[in-house]
């Protein structure tokens, strides 16, 4: 396959840089810098007041990594409840409380920050080649907002909980909880807040930071992606704020907007909360699709199939999902010609997700694919997410939606479209990016085990979960009939295993720290500009500012020696086999 | 290239910060930067606006009741105040871009004056809604009224229910012609029109506030020469961006809270 | 690397002078001037048509405000795009829910 990636007329002797990379070079040629942006300074301060973006992609993966942590204890708590059908260790109450706690924080702390936080911070700035963020100064005060929002949230959780879902649904939140409905509320509002301020720096960067040459064609599809959920957050958030201000004006004074019993209409809420909620779900989705781009790419040694569908369809993803909120309330009371509408739009927004999952599968035909742990994770990302999607047009289907609404076939659905692909995403773009953000190498072995056990016990967790729902199990009833405990077994017994698996970055990534090799500034052989600077970069990204001149993924480019002879110009990095 | 502008201006800062490369990048990431977040400010209100919207649709008997028992005068000032800052803004940036330091602190001056105003009214209105006890609660109370049949009942009722029946009597003969078509029911939920308008209301304020406290802070920096280089005029033309959304917003409350109902001249004098 | 001819970073311009005394000064006074008619028809009894009389006053105030007093009309194509989203994704909103409010009540058999 490979040598047909060159036109017809290159000499033979020409040396094409085709080296597949299945174990990363050894040895660090340049070393990394002597000062870099992890240590140019040193202290509490000099992290804390920092505006660097990279430092700031520091500060949001540690709390980041605690709050996943916390949102799993929870999630342990409700699986081991469910191995006995009248519940195996916690009260009813806490039963509630514990699987709001595990999907609030697993949401609103985990999912939706945790890759425009770290990575997109990290990243979007070195990838168009600029020195920092439009706002770094806003940059660091959204990390403060959100912390602060988040030390608010967990602490409501832990001094009273709450007890409602992680959708807040009146009355469940107004008459009937004596939780701490406003102040998690507020904690929403507050990381909501982080999240618009983080989106609009990333937009403004995008428009108007980009170095010479950096056109649109020319930008990583991760960045595309970024934006493409920036314009969610903006769009998005301030009506989920507009709707918890509500919900805590409605509690707090005891007047009925959303109450039926003083005139209120509950769907008003759910209306609100769904006009952010279902773009939110692509929001947690959206920058997961961007890092699959960077590494499938990089691990097929080939340009992405499409690029322009590619970057296209996730602009496409964050405007059609404003037009289907209502297929999570086709049972409500909605009416039922607008959920038929709904149900049609919802159609339509598989659309963009499916050409990306085609344009991947495309990517790998013809590429030379060498299996390191980013790449294990992406193709454990690609089938689940693909599973999660499809599952999806069953319960957007009006009427095989009314038999499967709140089952744990909607639980399945979304867990594989979130855990299966965002923290599949996640843990790719973890794997990828940790030897440019640290500048050191981790155990290639433990890693690709840790991808093949988390594929394990996600498996085997959830898609018993499509049988137990399409059964009829209702999801958040703590108690089931007998039928199905073996099936609520099963996945407990996957939840383990999952635990494992998420445990072990924790463990072999901090150990690199201190005892991996260094990794060099290249170790995958990418092209994006991001690893044309040493590892860990310098303080200002780049000395000198940058030039571009071709796209991002130009795998199939001779190699930089071959490129001064001038012969190998016409090659515009084609797709790989004819 | 890139032109590496780093002039220095007054004070220790330099005009263009190190992460630019030139100070029209600088000035199109800040106004860009201004403008997207406007967006979100749009749909913050655009979100109420829709829950109002739907609330008046299903009950747009309570919605002009509500709004009848409102005062329009106080608001009908408190626009022209408003239009006013817009404009006295619009010359701070003239001022600043021509460099006259005399002219931007008196128009950042005027433009806090009238703002400041403007949240003094309202606090007149709000202290008058107070005293009229417009104020939604859970607080009952017992009325006399008739059953079906006609015999004579105690009901009972929300304590708001009663303040505005009061309040609509004696406001002039249309207010009490519109009080005595309404049901006790359809008084007790004219609290939802009151939730909204003391939320859409507050919320608005709070932006005057956020806006007058940069306003300050601006004229601080005025004082101070910050604006001497006048390519900074671009801080004082974001900020008038800003004060001119707070202004659009009370245009459009303006009609959908305060004239909703029925006003009349009679009560003015 | 003839074909890859270098560009500078150059903006769009999305720059002009701030408008004119005398020109603030008339978007002013018509903009007052639409207040006052804000006014009268607030004081007037047009039945359900006075909400509609009324959002449309609001509407123009709105758009002399935002293409003359924020300068809209001498923004970039960029700028125009950021408030146009705001328009339209506020009228998604607005469109999906009141299409509920307004159609629960049929019924589909
Ligand atoms: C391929 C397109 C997708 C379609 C057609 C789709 C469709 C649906 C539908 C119809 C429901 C409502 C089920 C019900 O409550 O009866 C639902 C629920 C859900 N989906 Fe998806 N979905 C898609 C992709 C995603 C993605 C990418 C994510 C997240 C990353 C996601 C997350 C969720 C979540 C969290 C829920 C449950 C919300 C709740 O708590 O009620 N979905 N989906
Ligand atoms: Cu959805």
């Amino acid at each position: 396959m490979a040598t047909t990636h060159a036109p017809a007329t290159t000499p033979t002797t020409l040396e094409l840089d085709y080296t597949p990379q299945t174990a990363p070079p050894v040895v660090d040629v340049d070393g990394p810098p002597k000062v870099h942006y992890l240590n140019h300074s040193f202290g509490w301060l000099s992290w804390l007041l920092t505006v660097d973006h990279k430092r700031i992609g520091i500060l949001y993966l540690i709390p980041l990594t605690i709050f996943f942590m916390c949102g799993g204890i929870a999630a342990g708590l409700v699986r081991l409840n469910l191995i006995q059908p009248y519940g195996a260790i916690l009260e009813l109450d806490q039963y509630n409380k514990a699987f709001t706690a595990h999907g609030t924080i697993m949401l609103f702390l985990f999912l939706i920050p945790v890759i425009p936080g770290v990575l997109g911070n990290f990243f979007v700035p070195m990838m168009i080649g600029a020195k920092d963020m439009a706002f770094p100064k806003l940059n660091l005060a959204s990390w403060y907002v959100w912390m602060g929002g988040a030390m608010f949230f967990i602490a409501a959780l832990l001094f009273g909980g709450l007890d409602t879902g992680w959708t807040f649904y009146p009355p469940y939140s107004s008459k009937y909880s004596h939780t701490n409905v406003i102040w998690a509320g507020l904690g929403v509002f507050i990381t909501g807040f982080s999240s618009i301020l983080t989106g609009l720096n990333i937009i403004a960067t995008v428009h108007k930071m980009r170095a010479p040459g950096m056109t649109w064609g020319r930008l990583p599809l991760f960045v595309w992606a970024m934006y493409a959920t920036s314009v969610i957050q903006i769009l998005a958030t301030p009506v989920l704020a507009m709707a918890v201000c509500l919900l805590a004006t409605e509690r707090i004074f005891g007047v009925g907007i959303f109450d039926p019993s003083l005139g209120g209409d509950p769907l008003l809420f759910q209306h609100l909360f769904w006009y952010y909620s279902h773009p939110a779900v692509y929001i947690m989705i959206l920058p997961g699709m961007g890092v699959i781009n960077e590494v499938i790419t990089c691990f097929s040694r080939k340009n992405i199939f499409g690029y322009k569908a590619v970057a296209w369809s996730s602009v496409g993803i964050a405007v059609v999902g404003f037009l289907v909120w209502g297929h999570h309330m086709f049972l409500s009371g909605q009416g039922v010609y607008l959920g038929m509408v709904f149900s049609v739009l919802t159609m339509l927004v598989a659309i963009p997700s499916a050409v990306k999952v085609f344009n991947w599968t495309a990517t790998f035909y013809g590429g030379q694919i060498t299996f390191e742990a980013p790449m294990l994770f992406t193709i454990g990302f690609i089938v689940l997410f693909t599973i999660g999607g499809l599952t999806g047009l069953f319960l957007g289907i009006l009427g095989t939606d009314i038999h499967l609404h709140d089952t744990y076939f909607v639980i399945a659905h979304f867990h594989f479209t979130m855990v299966g692909g965002m923290m599949f995403a996640w843990q790719a773009g973890l794997h990828f990016y940790w030897p440019k953000m640290t500048g050191k190498m981790y155990s290639d072995f433990w890693s690709r085990l840790a991808a093949v056990i988390m594929l394990v016990g996600f498996s085997l967790t959830f898609l018993p979960q499509f049988v137990a729902g399409y059964h009829g199990l209702p999801r958040r009833y703590p108690y089931y009939p007998v039928e199905f405990q073996m099936m609520n077994i099963l996945s407990t017994a996957g939840a383990t295993i999952q635990g494992f698996g998420y445990l072990m970055p924790a463990v072999y990534l901090p150990l690199s720290l201190f005892f991996g090799r260094n990794a060099g500034a290249n170790p995958w052989r990418a092209t994006g500009l991001e690893w044309q600077t040493p590892s860990p970069p310098t303080m200002h990204n780049f000395e000198e500012l940058p030039i571009v001149t071709h796209g991002p993924y130009e795998y199939a480019l001779p190699s930089k020696f071959t490129l001064e002879d001038g012969h190998a110009h016409e090659t515009k990095g084609g797709n790989g086999g004819h | 290239m890139a032109t590496n502008a780093h002039a220095e201006g007054e004070g220790r800062q330099p005009i263009v910060a190190h992460h630019f490369n030139n100070i029209r990048q600088q000035q199109a990431s800040v106004r860009f930067g201004m403008w997207v977040f406007l967006v979100t400010e749009v749909l913050f209100f655009g979100g109420v606006l829709c829950a109002y919207a739907a609330c008046r649709i299903w009950y747009p008997k309570e919605f002009e009741a509500g709004s009848t028992a409102l005062n329009p005068f106080i608001a009908s000032i408190n626009t022209f105040l408003l239009l006013s800052s817009s404009f006295t803004i619009t010359l701070a940036i003239r001022a600043a871009y021509k460099g006259q330091r005399d002219g931007l602190r008196l128009w950042l001056a005027s433009t806090i004056v009238l703002g400041t105003v403007f949240l003094g009214f309202k606090a007149k209105e709000y202290y008058g809604d107070y005293e009229e006890g417009l104020i939604p609660g859970p607080q009952k109370t017992l009325v006399d009224d008739v059953d079906a049949t006609g015999k004579p009942v105690l009901r009972e009722v929300s304590v708001f229910a009663v303040n505005l029946k009061h309040v609509l009597e004696h406001k002039n003969a249309k207010a009490k012609a519109i009080s005595d078509k309404m049901t006790w029911n359809e008084r007790d939920r004219t609290q939802m029109f009151f939730v909204f308008y003391y939320s859409i209301t507050g919320l608005h304020v709070i932006h005057m506030i956020v806006g007058l406290g940069l306003l300050v802070w601006q004229l601080i920096l005025a004082q101070i020469g910050f604006f001497e280089p006048t390519e900074r005029h671009v801080y004082i033309e974001v900020m008038s961006l800003y004060w001119h959304f707070v202004d659009l917003v009370w245009i459009f409350l303006f009609p959908l809270l305060y004239m909703a109902g029925h006003h009349s001249m009679d009560g003015a004098f | 690397m003839s074909e890859h001819v270098q560009k500078p970073i150059v903006f769009e311009d999305d720059h002009a002078e701030p408008a004119s005394v005398a020109s603030s000064t008339l978007t002013f006074l018509f903009l007052a001037g639409l207040a006052c008619l804000a006014m009268m028809i607030g004081f007037t009894d047009l039945g359900p048509a006075k909400v509609w009389v009324s959002l449309g006053v609001a509407s123009v105030q709105g758009l002399v405000l935002t293409l003359f007093f924020m300068d809209l009309r001498h923004a970039d194509k960029l700028t125009w795009l950021t408030a146009m989203a705001a328009v339209f994704w506020t009228f998604l909103l607005f469109l999906f829910t009141l299409t509920d409010y307004l159609t629960r009540h049929y019924y589909a058999f």
